[in-house]
């Protein structure tokens, strides 16, 4: 199983501005990835969707890509 | 013990924002300046803030100003990380609001330490760990290797 990328980065808040991460977390149309392909922890899958919902907001990553 | 009470109601917000692309480069430092000193003027506490910066944004964000529909492509993105009074956040906003030069922003609660960790781990959190040869003790030689040995060996591994 796939391990949590956040915990075993020590990662304890995710935050919107860091583009670079939330970018493996969304798929070639710019949709956020289902928690059963990022292998996430239900809080943090929460946490990252906030996050790139955010970084959305502010014109950092795309709605639709493509 | 007054300064203490009023720090215990304060929340740390961070406050992200895109600047116009249609200002100077040279009075982009300006509108950062003003930002904090407003902050500042309600009786915030600047924790840490990062200079906006020209980026190309994901889509074309569209803002009326003055009656008049502006696109944008490209804005000065930055933030500044902040405590303050919760019922003061919004007195911010407002002032927020009302600026023509932000085209968008996004107050937050967050947490005093630093959030952001792409520094830390670039590409992909694999660091590379750097190759130490052994030192040998003085005296002490590389065990000999025995070549039929090792073929035999390798022989049975592969018949199993």
């Amino acid at each position: 199983m796939k391990q949590d990328y956040f915990s075993s980065n020590n990662i304890k808040h995710i935050d919107y501005k860091d583009t670079d991460i939330l970018k493996k977390f969304i798929n070639a149309n710019g949709k956020i990835m289902n928690h059963k392909r990022t292998g996430v922890t239900s809080k943090n899958q929460r946490a990252l969707a906030l996050a790139i919902k955010h970084a959305r907001f502010m014109g950092l990553l795309p709605f639709v890509a493509k | 013990m007054e300064d203490n009470t009023k720090n215990s109601d304060a929340r740390i917000y961070e406050v992200g924002y895109l600047l116009s692309n249609s200002i100077e480069e040279a009075d982009v430092a300006l509108e950062y300046g003003n930002l904090k000193e407003l902050i500042s003027s309600l009786d915030g506490e600047i924790v840490s803030d990062e200079m906006p910066r020209d980026i190309e944004l994901a889509y074309t964000i569209e803002k009326i100003i003055a009656n008049k529909k502006h696109k944008f492509d490209n804005a000065y993105f930055g933030w500044v990380k902040f405590a303050m009074d919760p019922e003061k956040v919004l007195e911010l906003k407002k002032k927020l609001d009302l600026d023509v030069k932000i085209v968008r922003f996004l107050i937050l609660k967050t947490v005093r330490e630093n959030t952001i960790a792409t520094k830390k781990f670039v590409a992909g959190g694999a660091v590379a760990k750097k190759y130490t040869p052994k030192v040998r003790a003085e005296g002490e030689e590389a065990p000999e290797i025995n070549k039929e040995e090792i073929d035999k060996e390798i022989d049975a591994m592969i018949e199993a």
